[in-house]
């Protein structure tokens, strides 16, 4: 009967305050008045009246039209020598791999006429599997970042780099002479290529042999030195093992967010929905405890609120549950953790062997019991492979803090050297360092922009964008691959590698073609490479090969086996992180991560998966804590309440977020923001704009930047950096405007958007219970009511779509789904959607093409009208629930209805529906009514309100605003201008250039010849594309299982995309039971009872 | 009758005689074309040396006789037995290539072609070489010349005032001599009323006129903003595709050689230019001046044996068929897939002598085999109206096959037997039936 779960979108939905009644029921919110819109007050007291304006409107028309008579001069200028493998018109793609000391993932990159426009996950070669996340998607726009650094610099004077080498090379050769200390501080290093320029610089400041001289450090912004130093500690062996989520029954994560930050997401995910198959033998089920409302938790079956130092507490719970008591480490943990811990055992007890238990602090200590944990329920050498272990995060937090403290206190090395780090910005003391390397002399930074640390650094030696360089990467034991540019370098960059090598000696500058780092990694191969194996006889060919897929196939190791070392257990408990009545746990977003890419605007607007903001980072505190002192719901045109949270004395004034299912007595703070503090040149969109463009200064004249750092508040404890500290939180006058996405588009109490079920119930009961089918009553030919499915009814005649050409058609499982945003970023740089910033977004006007809708569940609710205590029922009762609230993200976009409400309602036919099952939009037909926005049920049409690649607005903030940022424009789709709608067209240039391949090759389209972005970038595999009409199709099949149905069916719009329902492997008694298979009856169909009873 | 047999002979004779010298004088400039041009030019050494009486050469140089003949046919015989060609081979490091199937009277009427030919370097300068001069002026349509319509009327404007102001001033004066009282507050308008009150009739019928030509010819120019037809903008070379294409029959896919593969059919690069003319450089100065800019561009010092300078430029042209941004045309789905030639919507490039136009759709209409069509060339209406006539062929709709529209009329077929003979109707399955008329498959 009828769906059950409440689903709401925000809490001020759920309550339905007044302000939300009000803007749920505006389609375009129109609080602004004609003088705010014009920005200007003079403009208000001109004395310009109605008849003058009608007669500029008459002038410029005329003259438009004049001008518009003659057609410009349009020039076309064909190469002088055009490269091979170009050919104008049509892409060329090239396999990469993306590392950016967080990050990595095999990734294939699409150029156009050599620009590089878009990346993707390689689903052919590597250990990612084509997954990817929105940061690596959004990499390519860096590449055309106009900050960037475009020449070296010498205390922020244009240099060359033959004057800095000579500079840097005397300089080297000084430390040497009175025996001084070089230090070379750069992220975990996992190229082996790049290693050998190290040791080339290294061997030239030791006096031709590897000595103290030189000191290389590796240093993380998120570190995980803990995972290395328990693994010391239990087996003896520094390492992070290999984690297989696919092979795991029971997936217990305590504190790590792996879907989203944790480790290797890009491999952890494809395992992960891997293990989530509702028809495979087994689905997995995860147990999620965590303070942070995380991207994982919110995929989680059951998820326990702790606090972040309860980590250790949830770790002894489970093994005093497998008869392994940890003495002295507490086990308590609160009584809603506790009843998941006890599910959580009992999962575990059922699977032994098959399930994996992972830790996400960065304390030894915690890491140490996870290990036991592991050890005692045998997932070594099942789930956890140590000999295949991952090279990246090699962070010497320790060294790291010494260094810093030695810098600050004037007994810094004689030079350092920075590379792929900026710990200025990401240390806790970062300000003090960074006032102290001021001080310094020869202090070399290689980043591409003037960021926080370079910024203080003598020279900066900007290195080269990923792509635009060769690389080779060493990211597991067994795996290595390859980076190579794909476009020549845009700046007179030179290769951090090329300079190191220079500066050791055993090379010279290249110049803008450089082969000097290339032939490194060139030999490297061949050494390592290909003299290691036999399969292919030619180096050339081999190099070729590898290059081309850009990974060596895995090398398969020895299994290894590992001892636990009891004694590691002794004496934990001084080593625990504090609990504290207020914890604050800093966390990454999925778009931000940790900043590396702040000056991104793409990731600025992407959504936040769960609080759905953009543009900020902000407090997150549970709303039942919340109550009574700050406001827990908000409207975007007043904001929310600032608070100051202190830790050590380092405070941070933000926005408090209401956030269901933050744990009590926590709040978490994002990373990666509050980047160019002290105006660093970071990049055009780092920092705070005004409501009608510009930037926002404080009183000082100074720029603002976006959000605040929140790595001042990471702390140390036993040599490792800790993410969570006990804080204290004072709130503070006024209230601080954000600009969220979700509270614009509403479920308006229609539950036949999502669908949710249990493993239990969709494994025994029939597909009506959980997937009903909605009917309406027809007469028959006896004149008698009976029930009928919605496909036989029809206001107008069917478009000849099915079975007759192709029918494009989409499936979405929001079983797979992790909500992680990188169909939006695809989507956003294969159709060249535009950044609103902020303030539009504050408007309702963002420009996304696909949106992912995050809905809120709670435990108790049931579907209304199914209720039993529906009498007595009222909404205040489910506030309880939005304590700790079950989510699902459900990515939505046009879903071309062959019956669609937007096409008949269009006074100039500019959005028709093609033979093909697409709702086109034509935008030079638009004459911008927006009569179809108020018409769509999906509410997916988006208005160009202004010329966002021209007006000064968005100057700051629009990438097409430059000449640079222009080039990641993809050719083949049109920059929509002002006053036009515009909406998912299906990526119709895929679509016409995948239907081109097959007639050019004379064979009927089949599956993977059209491919959407939003498919492409899914790591999940979520999103199938294919031809319906195609009866061998993967999407045919996939549209007719049984979990599959359309959102909104029973308003009869025919949509032409399929969600799938979601399976939880959950216990969740109410569901199971209101999910019950329908007895036949009567008259009224399950449509009916709900939108009756609702209002 | 006699005296008019005669005359017939002789007519007769006449006419022969002229038409076998004509044939072998075109013979040999065909061959020539043929078979040395890439290498060999008339009065100037290229790859191989000028070929301007060369026979005569030969002849003065002590040559065997006939040992000419067999160098055509394979220059290696006639090196070993004469030791005046043997000589001749030292002349190049570039071996010449054998024809032996060239006959000694084909031989001569090239050679005759090309002692024929006059030396261009004493050729007056100025005067029509045999290819491609382009009338002067022609370069210069872009310049406007509003200005003068402007002087024009801004002359005229001052000059009816001028006139109208004697001529109220002699009125005022005469109606003074002869004593009459006349209104002076009457300003030009006011006497224009009064004299379009006494004329109703007139002035009704020709303001009615006027407003009907007025509405008639707005409507008009406004339905032709944006028709490109006939536009043909200068070029930084003037290039004659009627000598590449027409003359010397280079294939358009030659040099637009992305039009099976890409959207867009391509501008030749400069590379592929300097394929032929590192060998070619021109017969007149007008043909030098040319090249020379395509050798400023590849960066190629013709001097000498000639080398690459490494100094490149590239050509900048203007545009002729510039389709607007928002309308995406894949050659190769015309050229590739439905296997349409060039010429049906480019014209008859073999015949363009000047720049490249826009072809006239009057013009176009006039090829063999095009669907006949009404509007403009490259506006919306003309691509509309050939997919609303152009078939695309069912093929066979044998199970075996399976081809792209095998299986899309397959479909039909198996599925909507009523669309498809509705289709059918007027023995084809045009474009438009297949979603040709439909706005997202040119706009997005």
């Amino acid at each position: 009967m009828g769906m059950t779960r409440k689903y709401w979108k925000g809490l001020d939905e759920l309550k339905e305050t007044p302000e939300f009644l009000k803007s749920r029921d505006e389609e375009f919110p129109k609080e602004m008045s004609v003088e705010d819109f014009l920005g200007d007050d003079s403009l208000a007291e001109s004395s310009t009246d109605r008849r003058d304006f009608l007669k500029f409107l008459g002038f410029s028309v005329a003259a438009a039209t004049v001008a518009a008579c003659e057609a410009p001069v349009v020039k076309a200028i064909p190469y002088v020598n055009k490269p091979e493998n170009v050919m104008p018109g049509m892409p060329t793609w090239y396999a990469s791999t993306y590392y950016d000391g967080n990050s990595y993932a095999s990734i294939v990159v699409k150029t156009r006429e050599g620009r590089p426009i878009f990346i993707k996950g390689n689903k052919d070669h590597g250990i990612t599997k084509g997954a990817t996340n929105p940061q690596i998607i959004a990499s390519v726009l860096g590449l055309y970042d106009s900050a960037r650094l475009t020449t070296p610099t010498k205390r922020s004077d244009l240099s060359t780099w033959s004057a800095v080498d000579k500079d840097i090379i005397a300089a080297i050769a000084k430390v040497k002479a009175k025996n001084g200390k070089v230090v070379l501080v750069s992220n975990s290093i996992i190229s082996p290529s790049t290693d050998k320029a190290i040791s080339a610089l290294s061997l030239a400041v030791g006096s031709g042999t590897e000595s103290n001289a030189f000191e290389h450090i590796q240093y993380d912004a998120q570190s995980y030195a803990g995972i290395r130093k328990a693994n010391m500690q239990s087996f003896g062996e520094s390492f992070i093992p290999d984690y297989d989520f696919s092979k795991a029954k029971t997936i217990v994560s305590v504190g790590a967010d792996f879907l989203n930050s944790w480790l290797l997401p890009t491999q952890f995910a494809p395992q992960y929905i891997a293990s989530r198959n509702p028809d495979g033998e087994w689905m997995s089920r995860h147990f999620q405890f965590e303070a942070n409302m995380s991207v994982t938790g919110s995929n989680a079956d059951e998820r326990g609120m702790i606090k972040p130092s309860q980590q250790a507490n949830v770790l002894a719970y489970l093994l005093k549950a497998f008869g392994a008591p940890v003495s002295g480490v507490s086990s308590e943990i609160s009584a809603q953790a506790t009843k998941v811990a006890d599910q959580a055992i009992k999962s575990l007890k059922a699977s032994k062997g098959a399930s994996l238990v992972i830790a996400g602090s960065n304390n030894a200590a915690v890491q140490i019991l996870a290990n036991k944990l592991n050890v005692v329920l045998g997932s070594y050498g099942k789930t956890i492979d140590v000999a295949n272990t991952i090279n990246m995060f090699k962070s010497e937090d320790e060294k790291m803090i010494k260094l810093a403290n030695n810098v600050i206190a004037g007994k810094g090395p004689d030079m350092i050297l920075f590379y792929g780090v900026n710990p200025v910005y990401t240390l806790p003391n970062g300000k003090a360092f960074g006032e102290a390397l001021k001080k310094m002399n020869n202090t070399i930074s290689f980043a591409g922009h003037a960021d926080e640390t370079a910024s203080n650094c003598e020279f900066i030696c900007p290195d080269h964008h990923a792509l635009e360089a060769w690389n080779d990467f060493n990211p597991k034991k067994s795996h290595y691959a390859i980076a190579q540019p794909t476009i020549r370098p845009l700046h007179n960059t030179a290769q951090a590698q090329e300079s190191m090598m220079v500066w050791g000696g055993v090379a010279s500058r290249g110049g803008k073609d450089s082969k000097v780092f290339y032939d490194v990694i060139f030999d490297n191969w061949d050494l390592t490479g290909f003299q290691t194996q036999t399969e292919i006889a030619d180096l050339n060919t081999y190099w070729g090969v590898r290059v081309h897929n850009s990974v060596a196939e895995e090398m398969t190791l020895v299994p290894v086996s590992v001892t636990f070392n009891e004694t590691a257990l002794s004496g934990l408990s001084d080593k625990l992180p504090k609990t504290s009545t207020l914890e604050v746990e800093m966390y990454q977003k999925a778009g931000l991560g940790i900043g590396n890419q702040a000056n991104n605007p793409w990731l600025q607007e992407l959504p936040d998966p769960i609080t759905k903001v953009t543009w900020d980072n902000y407090i997150t505190m549970n709303p039942v804590e919340m109550t009574g002192k700050y406001a827990t719901t908000f409207d975007q045109e007043h904001g929310l309440n600032l608070a100051t949270i202190t830790v050590n004395g380092k405070s941070v004034t933000l926005p408090v977020y209401p956030t269901p299912g933050q744990t009590p007595g926590t709040v978490g703070v994002a990373l990666g923001y509050g980047r160019g503090e002290n105006q660093e040149k970071i990049g055009r969109a780092a920092f705070q704009t005004k409501e009608y463009g510009g930037y926002k200064e404080d009183e000082n004249g100074k720029l603002m930047p976006i959000g605040a750092n929140a790595f001042a508040f990471l702390g140390s404890e036993n040599g490792t950096m800790s993410y969570s500290a006990p804080a204290s939180i004072k709130q503070e006058e006024g209230m601080y405007i954000i600009a969220a996405t979700q509270i614009h588009h509403t479920v308006m109490g229609r539950h036949s958007i999502v669908r949710e079920t249990t493993l239990e119930t969709y494994k025994n009961k029939d597909k009506e219970a959980y997937n009903p089918s909605y009917t309406l009553q027809k007469l028959d030919e006896n004149g008698h009511h009976v029930e009928a499915p919605m496909s036989e009814f029809d206001l107008w005649d069917a478009h000849p779509v099915e079975n007759i050409g192709h029918r494009w058609a989409m499936t979405i499982d929001l079983n797979s789904c992790i909500g992680c945003g990188s169909c939006l970023i695809a989507c956003q740089s294969e159709n060249n959607v535009p950044v609103v910033g902020k303030d539009e977004v504050r408007r309702g006007r963002e420009m996304h093409w696909i949106r992912i809708d995050r809905y809120f569940a709670s435990d108790e609710e049931a579907a209304i009208g199914t209720r039993k205590d529906k009498d007595t029922f009222s909404f205040d009762k489910a506030e309880i629930a939005a304590e700790n609230p079950k989510v699902i993200h459900m990515p939505m976009m046009c879903q071309h209805c062959n019956h669609a409400p937007c096409e008949t309602v269009c006074p100039v036919a500019a959005t028709t529906h093609s033979n093909e099952g697409l709702n086109q939009m034509t935008y030079n037909r638009c004459i911008g009514t927006r009569y179809c926005a108020n018409n769509c049920p999906y509410k997916v049409r988006r208005f160009n309100w202004f010329n966002y690649p021209s007006y000064k607005k968005f100057t700051e903030i629009n990438p097409a605003q430059d000449d640079l940022g222009r080039m990641v424009l993809n050719p083949d789709v049109t920059v929509r201008t002002r006053g036009v709608m515009e909406k998912c067209s299906f990526c119709v240039q895929r679509i016409q250039a995948g239907k081109l391949v097959a007639k050019k090759e004379d064979r009927p389209v089949v599956d993977g010849d059209v491919t959407t972005a939003c498919s492409d970038a899914c790591p999940a595999n979520a999103i199938i594309v294919g031809d319906w009409n195609d009866v061998n199709s993967i999407v045919r099949s996939s549209s007719a299982d049984k979990r599959s149905y359309q959102a909104l069916e029973e308003v009869g719009v025919k949509p032409n995309m399929w969600y799938k329902t979601k399976v939880r492997n959950e216990d969740n008694k109410e569901l199971d039971l209101l999910q019950v298979e329908p007895v036949a009856h009567g008259s009224h169909g399950n449509g009916g009872h709900e939108e009756k009873a609702h209002h | 009758m006699f005296r008019n047999f005669n005359k017939w002979c002789l007519w007769l004779l006449a006419v022969a005689l002229t038409s076998f010298t004509f044939n072998s004088s075109a013979q040999g400039e065909a061959l020539f074309k043929a078979k040395c041009a890439s290498c060999h030019q008339p009065h100037k050494d290229g790859t191989g040396p000028k070929l301007f009486e060369v026979r005569k050469k030969w002849a003065d140089g002590g040559a065997k006789e006939g040992s000419i003949y067999q160098w055509v046919n394979n220059w290696q015989i006639a090196a070993a037995t004469d030791p005046y060609a043997k000589n001749v081979s030292t002349w190049s490091k570039t071996a010449m290539n054998a024809f032996p199937e060239l006959k000694v009277d084909e031989i001569n009427s090239i050679m005759d072609w090309i002692d024929s030919q006059p030396d261009p370097a004493t050729v007056v300068v100025g005067a029509a070489g045999p290819n491609g001069v382009v009338e002067p002026g022609m370069v210069e349509e872009e310049s406007s010349k509003a200005w003068i319509w402007i002087l024009l009327a801004v002359i005229s404007v001052i000059v009816i005032s001028t006139i109208g102001g004697v001529r109220r001033q002699l009125k005022q004066a005469t109606a003074l001599s002869e004593g009459i009282e006349l209104n002076d507050a009457l300003s030009y308008m006011g006497e224009f009323k009064v004299w379009a009150y006494n004329n109703k009739a007139v002035v009704g019928v020709s303001s009615l006129i006027l407003f009907i030509t007025l509405l008639v010819t707005g409507m008009q120019g406004l339905g032709n903003i944006g028709v490109v037809q006939g536009y043909q903008p200068s070029q930084p070379i003037e290039f004659p595709h009627s000598v590449h294409a027409g003359v010397n029959g280079i294939d358009c896919k030659y040099c637009h050689n992305s039009v099976n593969n890409s959207k867009s059919a391509g501008l030749p690069t400069v590379n592929v230019c300097m394929n032929c003319h590192k060998q070619i450089n021109g017969n007149t100065p007008e043909q030098q001046a040319k090249i020379a800019k395509i050798y400023e561009a590849a960066g190629w010092d013709p001097s000498g044996a000639g080398q690459y300078t490494g100094k490149t430029k590239e050509i900048i042209w203007n545009k002729v068929h510039a389709l607007p941004d928002h309308v995406y045309f894949p050659h190769s789905q015309h050229v590739a897939v439905a296997g349409i030639d060039c010429k049906q919507c480019h014209g008859d490039m073999t015949q363009q002598k000047e720049t490249a136009k826009i072809q006239l759709v009057e013009d176009l209409n006039k090829i063999e085999g095009n669907v006949k069509l009404t509007k403009p060339t490259l506006t919306m209406g003309w691509c509309i109206e050939c997919h609303g006539e152009k078939e695309i062929s069912t093929g066979s709709l044998d199970s075996k096959n399976s081809g792209y529209y095998n299986e899309i009329h397959k479909r039909l077929l198996n599925n909507d037997k009523k669309l498809y003979s509705g289709y059918l109707k007027d023995g084809k399955v045009t474009v438009k039936e297949l979603g040709g008329w439909e706005c997202a498959k040119c706009h997005y």
